[in-house]
Order: structure tokens, then sequence, then C-alpha cells
């Protein structure tokens, strides 16, 4: 079988609205998964009684545990206690629980390797916890661990390919869609491994420009 | 809940071959990556600029492709290059290019955190270079491997989970095919309880590597300066 191009180009309209979905699931997950790391990593170091504890478990939980179990649970398992989300939102709640535990221990690196004479001074002038995190702590914390935050970010684009195990239409599942119908797997592997390529080594090298920029304050 | 406990009971045979087969392709994945590891993370460290940029294209392009992909690729794409394999075989290469990918930045990692000196001193000594590998550079490296190696063992593992949507009777799909069953015969869903309980027996396997993965590490550390600094443990999240 020979790479049929004309087949390729009559798929693109529906490959197009792969990556569209691809990049809108991702996008959600991304902002939700730092809402998580942000509010679990001041749970972490603030050691709220209770609250940390869970958070903690959270955390090593989501990380000794495959990504698409996660799914599987969230698709299949929550329905059957009375909790059903659309395909699309499954999705999109297994892929933030994960990264958010991701997220968590990035901030929480950050904020840990920012000085305590800040948070001491925070509190000599009278703030309180909360406004030291919010006026001081994660704002440096997010400075420092933009890296690896930004590093989590991009394996979470990767990794929503995860999606396409509970049937999304997202750019892997358009792609495993037709090779299953149209027996076209030369062409549709081939967009593939360009797409998520281009889309990882992109999104990496925007990442590199981005920390080279915020580096440039304390290089001599 | 206690439906789900009565409903494992009964099928721990099925659960038990789904283990197995999980820790068979582990072990199946883990020594192949290794092998790939090893070749291409020391290939990685050669003078020659132009095995350094194919091995680096060896590595990226296997860590930057999901996983699932690399995996369906194979799998789906194997019948057309005239060679079909079965989903195990399938699951297990897939599983191996990319663990080997990783794997090879772990060795690489290793072999550059030895000092220079003991290269550059090896060479002065006029040992060949194959013999700088295997007598100063891989001992010392193993050392500084072994924390991040055992994360990826981790790791592996959870991936296998993978084969469960090529058809690879492993401990997810044994899950699966216990829901179907209930669903099916019993007319009742557990779904909830038998993804929980694999989630849980996943977490137990790998919980246990990443704590010991933690303890090699900080040992290491204790001895730091004296030898090797550990390479930094890969996560599902960096890899």
């Amino acid at each position: 079988m020979e790479f049929d191009l004309d087949y390729l180009m009559r798929q693109m309209p529906a490959l197009r609205a792969g990556i569209l979905l691809t990049i809108q699931v991702s996008a959600i997950a991304v902002v939700l998964s730092i809402g998580i790391g942000l509010i679990g990593a001041s749970i972490r170091v603030m050691r709220v009684p209770v609250l940390d504890r869970i958070v903690a478990f959270y955390v090593e939980f989501i990380r000794n545990t495959p990504l698409l179990v996660q799914l599987f649970f969230v698709f299949f398992g929550l329905p059957t206690i009375g909790l059903t989300l659309s395909l699309f939102w499954s999705g999109v709640l297994a892929l933030t629980l994960w990264a958010g535990a991701f997220q968590t221990e990035n901030v929480r690196g950050g904020l840990s390797a920012v000085s305590p004479g800040l948070r001491e001074a925070a509190r000599a002038l009278g703030l309180s916890q909360i406004q030291y995190l919010r006026l001081i702590g994660l704002p440096l914390a997010v400075r420092i661990g933009l890296p690896a935050m930004l590093n989590t970010c991009v394996s979470l684009v990767k990794n929503s390919a995860y999606v396409s195990a509970i049937g999304l239409q997202d750019l892997a599942g358009v792609a495993f869609d037709r090779i299953a119908s149209d027996f076209r797997a030369f062409e549709m592997l081939a967009v593939l491994l360009v797409g998520y390529l281009a889309l990882v080594l992109s999104l990496s090298a925007a990442v590199r420009l981005l920390e080279h920029r915020l580096q440039a304050p304390f290089r001599s | 809940m206690s439906y789900g406990l009565a409903l494992i009971a009964e099928n721990a045979q099925l659960l038990l071959i789904g283990l197995r087969a999980t820790l068979l392709l582990a072990l199946v994945t883990l020594i192949a990556s290794t092998i790939l590891g090893v070749l291409f993370g020391t290939l990685a460290t050669v003078k020659s600029r132009a095995v350094r940029t194919l091995v680096a294209c060896y590595v990226e392009t296997f860590r930057d492709i999901p996983l699932i992909v690399t995996i369906f690729a194979i799998f789906f794409g194997a019948p057309y290059a005239g060679v079909p394999l079965e989903p195990f075989p399938a699951v297990a290469l897939g599983l191996s290019l990319w663990g080997g990918a990783n794997g090879a930045e772990i060795v690489r990692g290793g072999i550059l955190s030895v000092p220079k000196g003991q290269r550059e001193a090896a060479a002065a000594l006029g040992l060949y270079p194959w013999k700088i590998y295997l007598l100063i550079l891989w001992p010392q490296a193993l050392r500084a491997v072994l924390p991040a190696y055992t994360g990826l063992l981790a790791l592996i593992i959870q991936s296998t989970s993978l084969g469960a949507l090529v058809g690879v009777t492993e401990f997810l799909k044994a899950g699966g095919l216990i829901i179907e069953r209930s669903t099916v015969m019993q007319g009742i869903n557990p779904a909830f309880q038998i993804y929980i309980f694999v989630l849980l027996v996943y977490f137990a396997i790998c919980s246990v590597l990443t704590a010991l993965s933690r303890r090699l590490e900080k040992k290491l550390a204790r001895s730091a300066g004296r030898v090797a600094g550990a390479v930094r443990a890969p996560d599902a999240a960096s890899i």
C-alpha cells in the first residue's frame, strides 16, 4: 500500500477537529490543574490539619497509579455511584486530577525554595498566612517553579491522547478511528507522528524561550 | 462495597492471571529497556556528534509521542509492514522502545555524573575506550542511576496497563472483564469498586518502588562528594 495524499487531504477537516479537541481538553485541564497545584501546595505548606494529609495522599496516589486506570475510574466507575459526567468532562476531570498532583509538587517545591526570612518578615508586618501566600509566597514560588510547572503542562498535552481510550475524538481518537474503519494505517500514523511531535516540540521550545526570558534579570 | 469484596474474592483467579501478565510484561520491558537504555545512553556520551544526534533523535521521538500512540502504531501498523504481531509482543515492543528512550536518558545522566577526572585518568593510563566504560564509568554510573531506575520500573508497571487497550489480559483488563461479566450476568455494575481495587493494587506495588527509589537517593546523597551524585528519578509527568 502506498501513501495516499488525496485520502489524507479528505480527512483534514476531521483531523483539524481532532487537534482542536486535543487543545481544548488540554487547555482546560492545564488551567484547572494549576489551580489545584496552587491550592494544594498552600495547604501543604501551611500545614492545615487533616487537609494536609489528604493532599499528601492524593499526590502520592495519583503519582503511583496509571493515568489510564484513573481515566477508566472517572468514566466507568463514577457513573455507577451516580456521578455521571459527559465524555468530554470525564476526560478533562481525569487529566486535571492527574496533572494537579504534579503541579502541587511543583508549586510546593517553589514555595519551599522561597527564603523563610520573607515569611517571617510578612508575619512581623502583621500579614496573615493567606496574605503571605497570596502576595509574596505564591508569586515567588510560581516564578521559581515555573520550568517544572510548564514541563508538566507539556506532558499534559502529550498525555491528553489517553482520552481517546474512552472514545473522545481528539487527534489520536480520530486517527485511530480512521485506521480501524478505512485501513489507512500509514497516512494516519504519519499524521500522529508529525502532529504530536510538532505539538510537543513547539511547546517545549516555547517553554525554553520563556524560561530564558524570565531568567534575564538574574543574568549578569 | 461488601458486594465488591465478594466479587473480588470470587474472581481472585482471573485477577491473579491479570497480575501475572502485568508483571511479566513489566519484566520483559525492563530487560529490553535496560539493553536499549545502556546502549543508547552510552552512545549519547561518545565524542562523535553525529552519533549523539542520532541517539537524541531516538530518545526525543519516543519521549515526545504519547505512549498510547506508539503502542497503537505498532499494533495496528505491524500488519501493514508485513509482520502482524500478537498483542503481548506488540505492547512489549512499544513499551520497550519508550522505556529504552527514558532508560537512555538515565544512563546518560549517570555516566555524565561520574567526575570528569575519572575518565581522564583512565585515558592517561592508556585504557582502551571500551575498557574505560566497562571498568571505570559503568560501575560508578550504576550507583548513580539506581534510584532513577527504580522509579522508571514503577512507571513501566503503570504503563503496562495500556496493554488492556489492544487485548492483553493484564491486570486492568482482568478488572474490566469482571465488570462486564457481573453487569451481564447479575445486572449489577461494579465498576466503581473494581476500579478502586485495581487502583489500590497498582498503588501498593508502585508506592513501594517509589519509596525504595527515594531511600536509595537519600543514601546516595549522604555519600555525596565521594561518589557520583544520583540521577534525578523520573515521574509520569517528566517522561
